[in-house]
């Protein structure tokens, strides 16, 4: 077998290992291992390799910031400042019809400002907000739904993981790709509350009312979710301004958001015991496939395959968009089975170089950003389609009367939301990148 | 029903992860002191030499650290689609296939760990700033790779019991 062949082979076997349920990054380890001793030919380069590549990747100072980020997010969610973002969140909305939903999704969005992972969003917002939901009168499919799409808000609106770790694969500027994802974030959020309007109407007695709050109320309850704002300001209006670096501003953000925890009480001894284990859990879960994705990656680049490849979509006289679209598609349907973080290591070293050598009338780096933020939204999708939607699972386990079909069910109509608004970042490319324009 | 052995296990695996956590808890308030002395430089403070070295170091130290316990709360990520229906036992089987080979990755991760840092102690490679020893990291992050692959040979004899006993594995995912 030629090198080249080596690389198409491994992908296959690695989808079967990885569907027989080897832990993914333990799937990308060993296929890259054997590949890499394939491909050259000797066990030396390989061997030579593994006794710097876990100590060089796992103390990467740009890496460091993803143990920060979620060491942040775990004090947030210890902090008492998801119940603050709903109770205004819900006094300013929640008297419309829908009104609690919509609340529920704005306060997830608030919440992803000081987090960076869907999952914490979704558990941390559906215990505040589901006994909330439920109580004036939403349908099981409407409360689970709306949370595990809030969920998302998470991982789009910055600070975020994923979008750290592409930057990385790519080279890009991290404080460029939060700035991209910005405005899209919002569009979401506003998008998920105009879905709730429209299913709230087509499916009436899916949602209760709830009395309008007086504006004192609403002035008071604005106030308490003065933390967030701070927080969020300092973190990515640091990093903008270049006072510090992403990764200074994660430990500024996770110092603030631990003070915040600190005060309310929800940072004692044993709290702070749970909050560790937590970020070392998803922490050793992240760099175990972060570590498996550089060696796949490192015998990827020895087969040469990415080259190869993006040379041959280069050649072919297809339109750029139905290349774009093809690789939406493969995101969408792998996205049903894979998680987001996975997904974009193990596919990120293949697609940028095809994406990179087309030409969608955007310059480099902002065909970066752009891509980037699409890419990321639809891996979101991921979360929130059946059968394997982990948001979906996260929202539906606090809700023990509602079956999960139910919760399917609810998610759907934001599935579409998400699709319209694919569309239309696509379509307009100012809308992710005019931010960036703006301010650079 | 749980065994002494499994409770050692989580203990070792928790202190590991604490002692990650600590690491971890030092990075960011040495970033924080280390920003604040830059801001106030006129005041004739500065920032803390080599901070940067020291995130590297202490980011390696408490990523390692933090795997054992990922492994033993069974937090990889995997996709269960297809075996979902197969029954406790087969899956069973599985994790323990799984879990071997996870164990043989971690052992030749520790191993290739271990002959790295001897590399690095017999260069004399120090950090830029600092001119602390290289391999100094590499020992402490040696720590983490061992216990890794403890915890690994353990979760291999779990997935076996679990597979003869018939109870349903606990499913955790990731958080």
């Amino acid at each position: 077998m030629t090198s080249l062949e080596l690389g198409v082979w491994s992908f296959p076997l690695l989808l079967g290992m990885i569907f027989l349920r080897i832990p993914i990054g333990l799937a990308m380890l060993m296929v890259g291992f054997f590949g890499t001793w394939l491909v050259t030919g000797s066990w030396t380069p390989i061997l030579a390799q593994m006794k710097s590549l876990t100590y060089d990747t796992f103390s990467s100072y740009s890496l460091s910031i993803v143990p920060l980020f979620l060491l942040m997010g775990q004090f947030a969610t210890r902090g008492g400042m998801s119940q603050a973002l709903f109770k205004a969140a819900e006094t300013w909305l929640g008297h419309r019809k829908g009104g609690v939903a919509m609340a529920a999704v704005g306060a997830c969005a608030g919440f992803g400002a000081i987090c960076g992972s869907s999952l914490a969003t979704a558990a941390t917002m559906g215990q505040v907000a589901l006994p909330e939901l439920r109580r004036y009168g939403y349908s099981g499919a409407l409360a689970t739904g709306c949370l595990a799409a809030g969920g998302t808000l998470g991982i789009l609106i910055p600070p975020s993981v994923v979008l750290v770790i592409y930057a990385i694969l790519t080279e890009q500027n991290i404080i460029k790709l939060f700035m991209a994802a910005m405005v899209p974030g919002v569009l979401a959020a506003l998008g998920y509350m105009i879905t709730i309007a429209v299913y709230v109407r087509l499916k009436p007695g899916s949602a209760g009312q709830r009395a309008r709050a007086g504006y004192r109320e609403r002035l008071g309850a604005l106030v308490a979710v003065w933390p967030v704002l701070v927080i969020f300001t300092l973190v990515i209006g640091g990093i903008y301004a270049g006072f510090f670096t992403p990764t200074e501003g994660a430990a500024v953000g996770a110092a603030g958001t631990g003070l915040v925890a600190l005060f309310n009480g929800g940072l004692t001894w044993r709290g702070l015991g749970e909050a560790i284990t937590g970020t070392a859990i998803s922490t050793g879960m992240i760099f175990f496939i972060v570590l498996g994705a550089a060696v796949y990656n490192g015998f990827l680049a020895f087969s040469q395959l990415p080259q190869e490849t993006a040379n041959m979509v280069a050649n072919m006289a297809v339109s750029p968009w139905l290349v774009l679209l093809v690789i939406l598609l493969c995101y969408l349907v792998f996205g049903c089975v894979m998680d987001s973080l996975s997904m974009i290591l193990l596919t990120i070293p293949i697609f940028f170089p095809i994406v990179a050598v087309l030409d969608f009338g955007l310059p480099g780096e902002e065909m970066a950003l752009w891509f980037g933020v699409i890419v990321l939204i639809v891996v979101e999708v991921g979360l929130i389609t059946p059968p394997v939607g982990m948001n979906l699972f996260v929202i539906n386990s606090m809700a023990p009367d509602v079956p999960l079909v139910r919760t399917y069910s609810g998610a759907l109509p934001f599935v579409l939301s998400d699709i319209i608004r694919i569309a239309i970042l696509i379509a307009f490319p100012v809308i992710t990148l005019g931010l960036v324009r703006l301010l650079y | 029903m749980r065994s002494g052995l499994d409770r050692l296990i989580e203990r070792i695996a928790f202190w590991t992860a604490m002692a990650g956590g600590a690491a971890l808890v030092v990075v960011l308030l040495l970033t924080v002191v280390s920003i604040v002395g830059r801001s106030l430089i006129f005041a004739g403070l500065g920032p803390i030499p080599g901070d940067f070295e020291l995130v590297e170091a202490g980011t390696a130290f408490a990523v390692l650290a933090f795997l054992p316990i990922c492994q033993f709360h069974r937090g990889h990520v995997t996709v269960d689609l297809f075996l979902s229906r197969a029954g406790r036992r087969p899956n069973a089987l599985i994790d323990a296939a799984a879990n071997l080979l996870m164990t043989a990755a971690a052992a030749v991760l520790t191993w290739r760990l271990f002959l790295g840092m001897l590399d690095k102690r017999s260069y004399g490679e120090t950090t830029f700033i600092l001119q602390f020893p290289i391999w100094w990291s590499y020992a402490a992050a040696l720590l983490g790779a061992a216990v890794f692959t403890l915890v690994c040979a353990y979760t291999v004899l779990r997935s076996l019991v679990e597979s003869r006993a018939g109870q349903p594995a606990p499913k955790t995912g990731p958080r």
